[in-house]
């Protein structure tokens, strides 16, 4: 049992019901809450409860030695795993002052990329699923085994490959990798108009997508939403331009944005994004020093210097950030987690109040939360 | 902004803001007027002194970064909520409660987020071990001798020197 | 660095009795529907032509015995082309979602998963039947079997060759319309009497969404009717010979289409038992039996609609007789296996809809029905009465 629901009758008002959606509900992705005030099928009120994940990491981590705490980083957002360990591992290096070689800087890109692009389609999959079709899902995570069969190679493991570290990754890439990818790349890109037929082009898709939980530009910036949910109401913020890492100022990409603010417009930019990850993976595999060190002079033990250091990565939901407070021994001080989705379900009120109740289940879908980033 | 107690140094690519908690506010609301408009994170912590706020602030249109911390004592631990100025932090404090325990008076709703209603510890405080419970040999660390933020007068004639 | 040796094939070990899951079986799979569908086949034959031809040659039915006998054993039977319809129906269904998804679909039991339904028929009999505490018990216990009587009533007036029909009903038309309506109620009671908002809601959304498009596809049954000059299902279909009564009524047609897709609760329509919007609606508490009486009754219609529409625009069972006489046994058998094939086009077709399209809003459904399907309904009548003027005069 959690507290209150926070949601009480209104004495005198009997055509309003209180409804908890969640935490079992198979549209909320996992653990989510929602206590709903309906009018019939209209929203008039809506609170959102989160924590039903928690694990605190953040404590967790305290009592861990920074190598360890990768391992952590992986458990946020499952579904891009590898991306969560980034900007923990750039803040860290900014505070050990450890250079990254150019070959680790490429693969990182190269992983990175692929894990946006599989995270966009687990996204994809079930945000059609919460639309009523069950089609894309099995097409698309049948896309998606194929990037995790090339992390397999790589870093032993799928969907938590644990294979960034300080100062480059852990190993060097299987010897097929490159090769493992372009074939992806080739394959992907002629799925993609498939998708496209089958989502973004489908009336009924549109019927239930255009003009529905739109998000002011204003709103979004203030409300602190990020990645597509921010890029699809005209804000063209995105970490990897605002601040580059690795080796993202030496690609050229475009960071697509939408004016409209509605649910279409958030599939659209995630489709265009998409795209995107595709032509810098393949500028990434042109550009990537085919041999030298895949990992920078490190220290074996690893104590950074005292001081504070925030860094910010764009991963399939947005900005995430990590503060680490190192205070001079093995271990942080603090570690703080910023996790785009735990922002962007704050807009749950805002979207949700006005609109019925099956739009509800489109915007859900099209923030885009995992509850193993919103909860830590 | 000049009256304001605050000492403020580039680490990194950012600005650091140290503010007295007393001028908290007034800092932020000034840095919101010179634009930044995007909350990036709000981050409550255990200094092993006391508790301390940070924010990290982002400005869409001049792509500047600004971090602004303050310490509280442990038996005092209020700052002023900065959910009117950005709602986005509106979260971010609720967990800087729920975790570490810090009050933010004027925030709208200020209940725990991902823990239960039912817990009376703060669990991201030093004083508690990984498995919440009291540390038995945790005693607080001194306050510091010198604040963290300077005095206007101070800073400008730092500033000038 | 050592790297983790990977088997690069991953590879599940076939059952010990059985064969391996994960291989499709083309041949195998064929080789089991063609047999599924040979045995509706006699199924069929034997429920609407033999026993009725024996009963009318020997003139049994005049006496109440007879009739009385004559209905018992055309209940069992027709209980029983039911209950196989909806057994072979689940399984094409998912077999045939299988093939849409790239995947195999049910591999383990029988041949190329075939026998799949039985299994989950006897696990869904072996669960318990849970009702609820706050749900109003008769109600609750009433409404599976309207749901499932309804749509089983439907079968009775369903001709499947010349002569062979369980019930020649001079108002063919009206009685599937009252019927199906029928089958609105039980959903609804269903909804209602469970003591779930989640069911409220699904019952709410299936009250609206049934009754509204109840109506619009009356008005197509009316204006073949109309076209027709009767409301008897036999004479609709002779009356086809020539010319399918798709093509002069193509307005009611598409009325009748996309109707009776919303009456079956299929997708785009399906939001009555949106699992992703409302758990699953008006069934939401309900387990075992009563949920298979619900699943039971929505394939039976699956069967059903495709069925009338046959009947209704495609001729029914015309198609080529090679010249045997229209009425003699063998050409019944023949026009029977015409009638099953054309159902089977139009199953697919509906089933090839539901694996593609996502789901309309609700409001958007209210907005189809009133606003586009009921002036096109309305178009189609006018157009029926003008043909059937014209024909007249001519």
């Amino acid at each position: 049992m959690r507290g209150p629901t926070t949601i009480t009758p209104v004495p005198g008002r009997t055509d309003e019901m209180i409804l908890n959606m969640g935490p079992q509900h198979p549209a909320t992705h996992g653990v989510l809450k929602v206590v709903l005030g309906l009018d019939g099928e209209r929203i008039t009120r809506a609170v959102p409860h989160i924590g039903f994940l928690h694990r605190n990491h953040e404590k967790i981590e305290e009592a861990r030695t920074y190598i360890q705490i990768i391992t952590y980083t992986d458990r946020m957002d499952y579904v891009s795993g590898l991306q969560n360990e980034l900007p923990f591992i750039l803040a860290v290096e900014d505070l050990l002052g450890v250079e990254v070689p150019k070959r680790a800087q490429y693969i990182r890109v190269i992983f990175f990329e692929l894990y946006r692009i599989a995270s966009h389609l687990v996204w994809l999959g079930t945000g059609m699923l919460d639309l009523g079709a069950i089609t894309p899902f099995l097409y698309t995570f049948r896309d998606r085994e194929k990037i995790l069969e090339i992390a397999e190679k790589t870093a032993g493991a799928r969907m938590l490959p644990n294979y960034f570290t300080f100062g480059g990754v852990r190993r060097d890439v299987h010897p097929e990798f490159f090769k493992d990818v372009a074939a992806f790349l080739d394959f992907f890109e002629s799925r993609l108009p498939d998708y496209r037929a089958l989502v973004l082009d489908s009336p009924v898709f549109q019927a239930r997508a255009v003009g529905v939980g739109v998000l002011p530009k204003e709103r979004a910036i203030a409300r602190g939403a990020s990645g597509p949910v921010l890029r699809a109401s005209g804000v063209a913020y995105d970490v990897r331009k605002a601040e580059p890492y690795d080796a993202y100022p030496e690609l050229e990409f475009e960071v697509p944005t939408r004016p409209e603010g509605d649910v279409y417009a958030r599939f659209w930019v995630r489709f265009r994004e998409m795209e995107e990850s595709v032509k810098i993976i393949r500028q990434a595999l042109e550009k990537v020093p085919k041999t030298g060190p895949y990992k920078g002079k490190v220290p074996p033990r690893i104590k950074p210097k005292p001081g504070a250091r925030y860094r910010a990565v764009e991963i399939s939901r947005g900005h995430l950030g990590a503060y680490v407070v190192s205070d001079g021994s093995e271990y942080p001080l603090r570690i703080k987690h910023r996790s785009p989705s735990f922002a962007n379900l704050q807009l749950i009120p805002d979207l949700f109040v006005g609109a019925r109740f099956a739009d509800a289940i489109a915007i859900l879908s099209s923030l885009d939360p995992v509850f193993g980033e919103v909860d830590r | 902004m000049t009256e304001l107690r605050f000492k403020k140094t580039t680490e990194f690519d950012e600005e650091v803001y140290a503010v007295h908690p007393e001028d908290y506010r007034a800092l932020l609301e000034a840095l919101k007027a010179e634009g930044f408009d995007y909350p990036r994170s709000l981050t409550g912590m255990d200094t092993g002194y006391g508790l301390r706020v940070v924010v990290h602030l982002y400005g869409m249109e001049s792509g500047k970064k600004a971090t602004v911390y303050t310490d509280v004592p442990y038996d005092d631990p209020v700052v002023p909520s900065a959910t009117d100025l950005w709602p986005g932090l509106e979260w971010f404090e609720r967990e800087a409660y729920d975790l570490v325990g810090i009050r933010f008076a004027g925030h709208p709703d200020l209940r725990r987020i991902l823990l239960e209603e039912d817990w009376t510890i703060h669990p991201l405080q030093k004083r508690y071990d990984t498995g919440g419970y009291l540390l038995p040999d945790w005693q607080p660390a001194p306050w510091p001798e010198t604040p963290p933020w300077e005095e206007p007068e101070a800073r400008e004639e730092g500033g000038e020197a | 660095m050592s790297r983790m040796p990977l088997s690069t094939e991953r590879r599940v070990y076939p059952r010990r009795v059985g064969y391996d899951p994960t291989r499709p079986r083309p041949g195998l799979e064929r080789t089991a529907y063609a047999l599924f569908f040979t045995a509706l086949w006699v199924m069929v034959v034997l429920a609407y032509g033999v026993v009725p031809s024996v009963f009318r040659h020997y003139g049994w039915m005049k006496t109440p015995l007879g009739f009385a006998a004559f209905a018992a054993i055309e209940a069992v039977l027709a209980f029983l082309l039911a209950s196989l319809v909806a057994l072979i129906l689940i399984v094409v269904l998912r077999k045939y979602l299988g093939k849409v998804q790239e995947r195999v679909g049910p591999m383990h039991y029988g041949p190329a998963g075939a026998f799949q339904t039985v299994f989950d028929a006897l696990k869904l009999l072996a669960k318990e039947d849970f009702a609820p505490k706050r749900a109003d018990w008769l109600i609750f216990r009433l409404a599976p079997a309207i749901v499932f009587v309804s749509a089983f009533l439907l079968m009775v007036a369903i001709p499947v060759a010349p002569g062979w029909l369980i019930a020649d009903l001079d108002v063919g038309l009206l009685y599937i319309v009252a019927v199906s309506t029928l089958g609105a109620y039980g959903v609804v009671l269903g909804g209602l009497s469970q003591g779930n908002k989640w069911g409220l809601l699904g019952a709410f959304r299936a009250g609206a969404q049934l009754v509204s498009y109840e109506v619009p596809l009356a008005i197509a049954l009316l204006s073949v009717g109309v076209f027709a000059g009767s409301l008897r299902f036999t004479e609709i279909v002779e009356q086809q010979y020539g010319l399918w009564n798709v093509v002069p009524l193509f307005l009611s047609f598409v009325v009748y289409l996309v109707a009776s897709i919303a009456e079956l609760k299929s997708t785009p329509f399906d939001l009555p038992e949106a699992e992703s919007e409302i758990i699953a609606g008006y069934n939401t508490e309900y387990s075992g039996m009563s949920f298979a009486f619900f699943f039971l009754a929505e394939f039976v219609e699956l069967f059903l609609l495709p069925g009338f529409m046959v009947l209704l625009f495609f001729g029914g069972w015309h198609g080529p007789l090679f010249g045997l006489d229209p009425q003699s046994f063998a050409a019944g058998l023949l026009q029977s296996l015409y009638f099953l094939v054309k159902v089977a086009v139009w199953i697919w077709i509906f089933l090839w809809i539901r694996a593609t399209l996502p789901r309309f809003r609700d409001d958007q459904l209210m907005d189809l029905a009133w606003k586009g399907l009921l002036p096109l309904s309305l178009a189609g009548l006018m157009v029926a009465a003008l043909l059937r003027i014209f024909l007249e005069v001519v």
